[in-house]
């Protein structure tokens, strides 16, 4: 599904932020993303959403090698990822109900099928009611089950998420963290990058572990738990 | 306690939400985009300044193609007031002279028709020049023939000259040659400017469209970039430029159609004169008009492919 060799990343002449990152990520996987603040998680991210190209070594994504892609193949890459952004970045003139349908208009899905399931999981995320608001006017929490709903509408191969549910109480997160189950159990591939120790502790998956721009992967959660500790 | 009415409201939104609010949606904010207006305001002028253009060059087209039309196979047979003496004839041997050259254009196989000016019509030519208030009877006044000729082919003329002299020497042909082309020279110059002003237009509207494309690009660019990560291809976001870009394009220049028609109407008016009297001299062919009436159309045209073009290179420069 995803493989990283020998991947560096840094930005314009600083410091690698990312230096010599190996790893696959097998389908129907599920990771934890983590690290302490400033370690590379953002960016290691991006690279997995396509939203930047590596300065040295080479990702395969879906059985592709991504160097070697144009610009449509890579849209067409893209449609296969979900991304639930941390400062959500959703449109701020879009309703809600089009901020999630945005996505699969994306896809060229029709409008009834479009209208369907984004009524659906608007119901499911408990926005029901909120379809028509504009997402200035709801709160963090709300906007982060926007951003959710936005990611997953069009059921993507893989699922990447920064943060998911840091603006959320924990009923919800852990709600939330039940969808991304549900969608992992169906297939979805999910890379979760969080700080919450007790979603990590309840959802027992590896965690990459980000240190100094280093990865390593634990797929003991107890070995994880002692060496995030140690990080911290 | 919801009425039935607010229910059905609702309905109607979710619908309207849902499935057919496709039409009137942009998934990038550009319709809030600051500079909306001025882009309406300038392709607004750029039609305006277009049709005034255009309709400069129809009439000019018209009048030319009038002028050179009617005097095609015209010519003026002169009978000089003063001989080569410089002494001044009578009207007597004016009349004289004229009666054998009409005998002689009679019997001439390269002349269709001729018509001897009397001295009224004379007079009535030579008039705007001299003024109303001069007695014409006091001024010597030449004789004029008007022959409409067969075939306007120097053979023609070089034989009736020939003839002519038989007559008297200083008898001269004048086919309107020298006046008429220096006119067409005129008329053609004057329009080949006014196409060269509407292209200009043209190439300025082509320019305003790509600047005020590229700078909406720039306001959006995280915009951009987020539809990018989505999957939206290069060709989904520039149809949302060129849907905005088209749109604003045809506000303009409907407006500005408008106002050409109000314009030209108003300078008929100002001009004291009807527009039936002004049509003679400024009448428009149903062609043209409808090119006047399509101008709106053809800035839609250069809006979307204008947008086209700028979206997708500016697009290609993104990473």
């Amino acid at each position: 599904m995803i493989k990283f060799e020998h991947v560096g990343l840094r930005y314009g002449i600083g410091p690698e932020v990312l230096s010599d990152i190996n790893f696959t990520l097998e389908p129907g996987s599920f990771h934890f993303l983590s690290g302490s603040s400033g370690a590379g998680k953002s960016s290691l991210l991006s690279l997995m959403f396509l939203g930047r190209k590596p300065t040295r070594g080479m990702i395969s994504m879906f059985g592709q090698k991504i160097g070697d892609l144009g610009r449509p193949q890579l849209c067409a890459l893209r449609q296969k990822i979900g991304v639930v952004f941390q400062e959500f970045r959703l449109l701020p003139h879009l309703s809600a109900f089009d901020n999630v349908a945005l996505p699969m208009r994306i896809a060229g899905h029709n409008e009834k099928e479009i209208y369907n399931n984004v009524n659906e999981l608007l119901e499911w995320v408990g926005l029901g009611d909120s379809k028509n608001v504009l997402p200035p006017t709801l709160s963090g929490g709300q906007q982060q089950r926007i951003a959710i709903a936005r990611a997953v509408i069009a059921r993507p191969k893989l699922l990447l998420a920064d943060e998911p549910t840091g603006n959320l109480d924990d009923a919800i997160g852990f709600r939330l963290m039940n969808l991304f189950e549900q969608l992992n159990r169906m297939g979805t591939t999910i890379v979760i990058a969080t700080h919450n120790q007790a979603i990590m502790d309840t959802f027992n998956h590896p965690r990459m572990i980000l240190e100094r721009g280093q990865m390593r992967i634990e797929s003991d959660s107890a070995t994880a738990k002692r060496t995030i500790g140690e990080a911290f | 306690m919801k009425t039935m009415m607010q229910y059905f409201n609702i309905f109607q939104k979710d619908r309207k939400l849902g499935i057919a609010e496709q039409k009137g949606r942009y998934d990038l904010p550009l319709h809030q985009s600051a500079g909306k207006t001025f882009l309406i305001v300038l392709v607004g002028l750029m039609t305006f300044l277009g049709m005034m253009m255009l309709t400069t060059s129809f009439a000019l087209h018209s009048l030319a193609g009038r002028w050179s039309s009617g005097l095609e196979n015209a010519a003026t047979i002169e009978i000089p007031a003063a001989h080569k003496e410089k002494n001044l004839r009578s009207d007597e041997d004016i009349a004289k002279l004229a009666k054998r050259v009409e005998e002689k254009l009679s019997t001439f196989s390269g002349v269709k028709s001729h018509t001897l000016l009397d001295k009224k019509d004379v007079s009535a030519l030579i008039s705007p020049w001299l003024g109303e208030d001069i007695a014409m009877d006091s001024i010597p006044l030449p004789g004029l023939i008007s022959v409409e000729l067969r075939d306007n082919d120097p053979e023609t003329l070089a034989r009736l000259q020939s003839a002519l002299a038989d007559i008297s020497e200083d008898i001269r042909i004048d086919t309107h040659e020298e006046w008429l082309s220096e006119i067409l020279q005129l008329a053609g110059g004057l329009k080949l400017g006014a196409l060269l002003i509407t292209a200009l237009i043209v190439f300025v509207t082509v320019i305003a469209i790509a600047g005020a494309v590229r700078s909406r690009m720039a306001e959006h660019q995280p915009d951009i970039e987020l539809l990018h990560l989505m999957g939206a291809s290069d060709y989904y976001i520039m149809r949302q430029f060129q849907r905005h870009a088209t749109a604003m394009t045809f506000k303009g220049s409907a407006a500005g159609i408008v106002g050409g028609i109000v314009c030209l109407l108003t300078i008929a008016l100002v001009s004291g004169q009807s527009a039936q009297n002004l049509l003679p001299d400024f009448s428009l062919s149903g062609v043209q008009i409808l090119i006047l009436l399509c101008l709106p159309l053809f800035m839609c045209s250069i809006a979307f492919i204008t947008a086209r073009f700028t979206v997708l290179h500016v697009l290609r420069q993104m990473p």
